[in-house]
């Protein structure tokens, strides 16, 4: 693992300092990172970001209500296998019968258990050396999952289903960790104990110009003055669902569209809210507060 | 220095322990702690767990190993500036040169100091590029600082590099200066420094007009501390608006698991070779989650009211966040042969009728048990006995505090009956656990 150098981010993200930290350190020491914060604040794009600008392979898990430790190590395709051991007795009667013709398992053999296994991302990430692993809104998983995860992530050894083979990893080829949360439910403490804990706290201002200029290089400084300057109005509204950068970029996005002078106007008569509000009740409270200061509109 | 410190951090309400001096100790061994900043930023990586263990990890971290105690509701300036540590630091600072600035701002360049990182540093040492394109408005500043500021080199020799310093060592060096800690006097080096190397830069980093670090740790230090953002919310206090989170985040630990057969494809497969082909379902229970909840809530007396409102929200909210079903009675201090299905209390409901509902709703009865006693009279006990006996899940929560119930009579009655907790988030998580332990042995 390339642990000397501290990534701090790419040309598309600017991964603040001490975010950047916390990822060196957890690199280095072999821990996964567990990343919470705001939705919208950049958690996901970490890893991917790394991956690619690092040029590693990256291996995805997105966690749902359903998630298991099955479908994140590896699971057995009980299904194929019923499958093939019955086309095996096929093929013997068949041979029997002095038929050549043989039915076909797609080069699988029944002894062979490992053919059977079907890998998930955590055993993917383990057999690629240097890989990056990013296990996405762990908060969503069923409350045993997290638990179910800790051999797994605390011994960098996995042993696949029925086969009994074992995947393990040396320290120095580990893959990097990254686990994101939106604090939807509380993670168990021994998890928590074994990972490497950040908040992503909200960028202040000059640091989401810097933001905005890493994705929009060419916008006008106007523009983009006011933009930020409209965004953190809202955030201090108390709004119930704050926009985050997310929503931000996308707004700028949507302005881009136009030409300057029209997308000044747009903003001066705070348009294209929809991708900034998401709630009918916020959706109120900035009309009534941030355009009833505006004259343009009445 | 450091076998205390799951001690102190404990006592900051933070989870450390043998595992987090281990973790650091790899930390160490890695290289990652050359400075004080450095092991700031690695314990909060492996101590924090939560925004709000930021602000106690914060105060632990300055009490543990700046020894600056800040006293409740007291700004960290004013920590800072009655403490040993950041007096030493000042009169060495005035060793060369009498410095002319008030504590108050000294304290800005201290705690940039403090959390100036092995990452600054290199930044620093590899900044030349920075160096050449200095802001002019900082430069104002170098002046008055420190007389010698322009001269990098020497900065930068001043600067502790603990790179090559052997594990082993720097930890007897900690030990030592601890050693002087408890003796105070001996002056000069304090934590980790020794002689005229500090890892804080002895004005070096800040007053070379570069800031290193910029908008970095100390800064965020000092936002966590006294802010409650970064405080975690009192679990033991009464149920109200700012907790309610905290309490709903505990009522997501009712899980249920129903009953539905499905087959079992493996132990199919796998009996119907060992047949030699002949395959009989084996069939298994499914579990999945479901939540079914009934609330009961005394909403007739006074020493109600001021509760129900918030109940109700935090329910509500459970609802639509996680919960299927969701039945709400109530009653009047007791209950005799039913409850009510209205707040008004005028739709009746027959306790048998309540009684044939699935057994494994988790009911909440939410009061607070104070009557007088003539109206828990046997036939109303008998009642409550009935529910407990059908419903497997039942929880008494009650909003008065724990010291007061043993003083009613009809409440320490009722307590026999139903487990009972304070309608607390901390009170309705140990609610929840209780019910699941009941579930598992049932």
């Amino acid at each position: 693992m390339a642990t000397d150098t501290m990534w701090t981010g790419s040309e598309k993200y600017l991964c603040d300092r001490e975010l950047a930290q916390a990822f060196h350190m957890a690199r280095v020491i072999g821990m996964p990172l567990l990343i919470e914060g705001e939705p919208g604040t950049g958690k996901t794009e970490l890893p991917l970001q790394f991956a690619q600008d690092m040029g590693l392979d990256l291996f995805v898990y997105p966690v749902g209500s359903k998630s298991s430790v099955e479908q994140f190590v590896a699971k057995f395709d009980h299904v194929k296998y019923l499958r093939d051991s019955q086309v095996e007795i096929l093929n013997a009667q068949r041979e029997e019968k002095g038929m050549k013709t043989k039915l076909s398992t797609g080069g699988r053999q029944t002894e062979n258990l490992q053919d059977y296994v079907l890998k998930g991302p955590a055993t993917k990430a383990f057999s690629t050396p240097n890989s990056v692993l990013l296990i996405d809104e762990i908060d969503k998983a069923p409350r045993e999952f997290p638990n179910d995860l800790l051999y797994a992530l605390s011994h960098r050894k996995l042993v696949m289903p029925e086969s009994g083979e074992i995947i393990e990893v040396k320290e120095e080829n580990m893959p990097t960790i990254v686990i994101t949360s939106n604090r939807e439910q509380e993670l168990p403490t021994a998890f928590k104990g074994r990972c490497v804990y950040h908040y992503i706290s909200f960028p202040p201002k000059e640091t989401m110009h810097e933001i905005v200029e890493k994705h929009y290089p060419t916008m006008n400084d106007e523009l983009q003055d006011k933009c930020i300057n409209l965004f953190y109005q809202m955030r201090s509204l108390g709004l119930e669902r704050a926009p985050a950068t997310r929503e931000l970029l996308s707004w700028i996005k949507y302005l881009n569209s136009f030409k300057k002078a029209e997308a000044l106007t747009k903003v001066n008569r705070v348009e294209g809210m929809g991708v900034l509000i998401k709630n009918q009740k916020d959706l109120q409270k900035v009309q009534t507060r941030l355009m009833g200061k505006n004259p343009n509109n009445n | 220095m450091f076998d205390q410190l799951p001690e102190t951090f404990r006592s900051f309400k933070l989870n450390a322990d043998v595992r987090t001096l281990l973790q650091l100790r790899q930390a160490m061994d890695k290289g990652l702690v050359k400075t004080v900043g450095d092991l700031f930023y690695v314990l909060k990586g492996l101590v924090t767990t939560s925004p709000t263990d930021i602000g106690p990890f914060s105060k632990a971290f300055y009490a543990h190993f700046l020894s600056i105690n800040i006293v409740p509701g007291e700004p960290l300036e004013e920590a800072v500036i009655r403490s040993d540590t950041f007096q030493e630091w000042k009169d060495k600072l005035e060793e060369d040169e009498k410095i002319d600035i008030p504590d108050i701002d000294l304290v800005n360049q201290f705690l940039d100091e403090v959390h100036t990182t092995s990452y600054d540093i290199k930044n620093f040492l590899s900044g030349q590029d920075i160096l050449d394109k200095r802001d002019p408005d900082l430069e104002d500043t170098d002046a008055p600082i420190d007389g010698e500021a322009s001269d990098k080199t020497n900065i930068l020799d001043r600067m502790a590099d603990y790179r090559d310093v052997p594990l082993e060592e720097l930890l007897k060096r900690m030990r030592e200066v601890a050693k002087h800690q408890k003796t105070r006097h001996e002056g000069g080096d304090y934590w980790i420094g020794q002689g005229g190397v500090s890892p804080y830069g002895n004005g070096g980093a800040a007053a070379g007009g570069i800031r290193v670090g910029g908008a970095g740790g100390g800064k965020m230090a000092r936002a966590a501390i006294n802010n409650k953002d970064f405080y975690p919310v009192d679990a033991k206090a009464p149920l109200r608006d700012d907790n309610i989170d905290a309490a709903l985040a505990a009522l997501k630990g009712i899980e249920e698991a129903s009953t539905d057969i499905i087959l079992d494809v493996p132990v199919t497969i796998k009996e119907g070779l060992k047949q030699g082909g002949i395959f009989l379902p084996i069939e298994k229970e499914k579990r999945q989650q479901r939540i079914q909840v009934i609330l009961m809530i005394d909403n007739g007396g006074w020493s109600m009211s001021p509760y129900i409102r918030i109940v109700q929200k935090l329910f509500a909210k459970m609802k639509t966040r996680f919960a299927h079903d969701l039945k709400t009675y109530y009653f009047h201090n007791t209950i005799y042969g039913g409850l009510y299905s209205d707040a008004a209390r005028t739709k009746f409901e027959d306790l048998d009728k309540i009684n044939i509902q699935d057994k494994n709703y988790s009911v909440f009865v939410i009061g607070d048990a104070d009557m007088a006693p003539y109206e828990l009279h046997r036939n109303s006990i008998r009642d409550w006995q009935k529910l407990n006996k059908h419903f497997k899940r039942m929880a008494w929560l009650n909003p008065m505090h724990e010291n007061e119930w043993y003083g009613s009579m009809t409440c320490s009655i009722i307590s026999q009956i139903f487990p009972m907790f304070e309608l607390t988030p901390a009170g309705i998580e140990a609610a929840i656990l209780e019910m699941n332990r009941k579930r598992n042995f049932q």
